[in-house]
């Protein structure tokens, strides 16, 4: 799960929430700063890697995007497996995402590393006209179920970033075996990611 | 342009059009989702837009180009060779001689050689032109539609028209996210067509009713068969008889099962891969099952998928473990030097996804591997059936126990 260098780490990152909710979006806006209206279905899951600066640490995030139709949920286990965080996504334009959201949420719970870092993202807050999940109730819900919570807009670009920082931030460090720490990198709300696995 | 079966001669069919490589603008930004981190790179760097044989745009470099090109006279010369064939043997003298499906004791030698002979074409590539007739005549789809009315496929198109149902939801959200940049399946009559060919599918076996992945399925199938009721016999042969049982239903149940014999052809054929990835804690299937749920549609480049496919569809579904097998063999070294996840993906993205040059792929798939009879996977399936079965249902129980407890 995680490979410790000198004050910097990997930790897998878990994608997973109804179809059509905008996981892969969320992920291909933050990676490589991109929107497409008609994203592609994700078929089985996709991957993605971004090494990120926080604070006192490096963190490489090896993202798996999976696909969100409801027979896929059985392929799920081996896409979590393992996983340090996961953001569960629904889309705040239709209810019944939030409903299944809800079941993902469960499901980590019972079966998901029980350390795992989780954030619940209501997508497609462009869509305010449109809204059926008001963001009170997910608040409430979130705060219930010890997740940390943001609205996010994939077509925007609001709070992608920060959604993925703050995991990054809220991720477990001190592993037995690692270095003391060496020079501490600051924590400027500039600090962008250094690099992108995805181009050559 | 999707009208007729007659564009063998009309030769205006998307297959059939005659264009060249063309480079349409040069850019610098490789292609999305495409991983290449920290793989060597020893190709020409310069990368190019270009449209292939089935419409497609790619973004490949220059040297994708040529071997496209090569590619493309290659199809010519096994049309000519097809061509010839029918000339001395008649025009449909593929039907009914594969031997796979009959009886070979009662068979006549003429129709035996003729299977021989047409299991070695079909290896090497039917051309675009008599694609659709062959694909319907060995597949079995010709036969399973001589079964039902001629009017079959229109009744159930007229009959399930404006209706509503979770699967039909479903396809209309997926219908513009198939192959978006394809120029027919962003249009509305494209769309319009794969609506229709999924749809029908759904009323037809409710067990299946929609699953992602068949979308990519049935867009390529419409490609190639250029008539809407011909792709849909072609996925109904493909789902009912092809491929094994139970792949796209409820919980995916048959791809769990072809995954698990995967895993093990893996580690009896490249013993040395597979421990290798198994010590990285690398599960094969977080990239396999894509390749068989789409049956390489969304990886492979499209006249390298649909060679795939000649062979698929005349000798089964043990193509796939073929196909897949030679994927990791082709880089074996490089995924044995591969120390992070990370790599390993990119190794397989890149080598897929450029794949341009089907013969390279074809040749490791039948030639390399050792043989591998449908009997030995039918075993293999039906020792694994058991363990996947046991595993999805423990798997609900504790989902339901956690639903009743929360």
């Amino acid at each position: 799960m995680a490979t410790i260098g000198n004050n910097s780490f990997n930790a897998k990152l878990v994608l997973l929430g109804d179809m059509g909710t905008g996981k892969s979006s969320l992920v291909l806006r933050f990676v490589k700063g991109q929107f497409l209206e008609f994203q592609e279905s994700t078929i089985g899951a996709a991957f993605f890697s971004q090494t990120l600066a926080v604070s006192d640490a490096t963190v490489k995030l090896e993202i798996w995007d999976t696909a969100g139709q409801e027979r896929y949920h059985s392929l799920a286990p081996m896409y979590y497996r393992g996983a340090a965080a996961a953001i569960i996504v629904y889309d705040i334009s239709r209810m019944e995402s939030f409903e299944r959201a809800k079941k993902w949420v469960q499901e980590l719970q019972k079966q998901g590393n029980p350390d795992m870092v989780t954030a619940l993202a209501g997508n497609k807050c462009d869509l305010e006209d449109k809204r059926m999940v008001p963001t009170e109730e997910a608040q409430t819900y979130a705060e219930e179920n010890r997740l940390f919570f943001m609205e996010t807009s994939a077509k925007t670009a609001t709070n992608v970033n920060d959604i993925f920082y703050e995991i990054a931030r809220r991720l477990p460090r001190a592993q037995p075996a690692q270095q003391p720490a060496g020079m501490v990198l600051s924590d400027r709300a500039a600090a962008r990611s250094q690099a992108s696995v995805c181009c050559s | 342009m999707f009208g007729s079966q007659t564009q063998r001669e009309t030769s205006n069919g998307f297959a059939l059009r005659r264009r060249a490589y063309w480079i349409t603008s040069a850019i610098s930004n490789p292609r999305p989702n495409t991983i290449t981190s920290s793989i060597p790179k020893k190709k020409s760097t310069l990368s190019v837009k270009f449209e292939d044989m089935y419409g497609f745009t790619v973004d490949g470099n220059i040297d994708d180009v040529n071997v496209l090109n090569e590619v493309r006279d290659k199809v010519r010369e096994q049309a000519k060779v097809w061509l010839e064939l029918e000339a001395s043997k008649g025009t449909n003298w593929y039907l009914q001689s594969n031997g796979d499906r009959i009886n070979v004791v009662s068979l006549k030698l003429s129709k035996l050689a003729n299977a021989i002979t047409l299991k070695r074409l079909v290896r090497k590539g039917i051309p675009p032109m008599v694609r659709p007739n062959v694909w319907l005549s060995v597949s079995g789809a010709e036969k399973k539609r001589s079964t039902v009315p001629d009017s079959y496929y229109d009744d159930l198109t007229r009959a399930t028209e404006g209706k509503v149902t979770p699967a039909t939801r479903q396809i209309d959200h997926d219908l513009p996210r198939t192959f978006p940049s394809h120029p027919w399946l962003d249009s509305p009559e494209g769309q319009a067509s794969l609506r229709r060919v999924l749809v029908g599918y759904s009323f037809r076996d409710s067990d299946v009713g929609y699953c992602q992945g068949l979308n990519y399925v049935a867009a390529l199938l419409l490609l190639v068969m250029k008539t809407e009721e011909d792709a849909f016999w072609m996925l109904a042969v493909l789902l009912e008889n092809v491929l094994v049982n139970d792949c796209y239903t409820d919980n995916l149940s048959g791809c769990h099962v072809e995954q698990r014999v995967f895993k093990d052809l893996l580690a009896k054929k490249w013993p040395r891969i597979a421990a290798h990835l198994e010590a990285m804690e690398f599960d094969v299937s977080l990239v396999a099952t894509e390749w068989f749920l789409c049956l390489f549609a969304k990886s492979l480049p499209s006249e390298t998928t649909l060679r795939v496919w000649d062979v698929l569809f005349n000798e089964g579904a043990k193509v796939l473990f073929h196909v897949a097998l030679a994927i990791f063999k082709m880089k074996e070294e490089d995924l044995l030097r591969a120390r992070q996840i990370g790599e390993v993906i990119g190794i397989l993205q890149t080598t897929t996804h450029h794949q341009y040059d089907p013969d390279e792929l074809l040749t490791v798939a039948f030639e390399k591997i050792g043989s591998m009879t449908t009997n030995t996977i039918t075993k293999e399936r039906k020792k694994q059936e058991p363990a996947v079965m046991a595993e999805l249902d423990q798997r609900q129980r504790r989902l339901d126990t956690s639903k009743m407890n929360g």
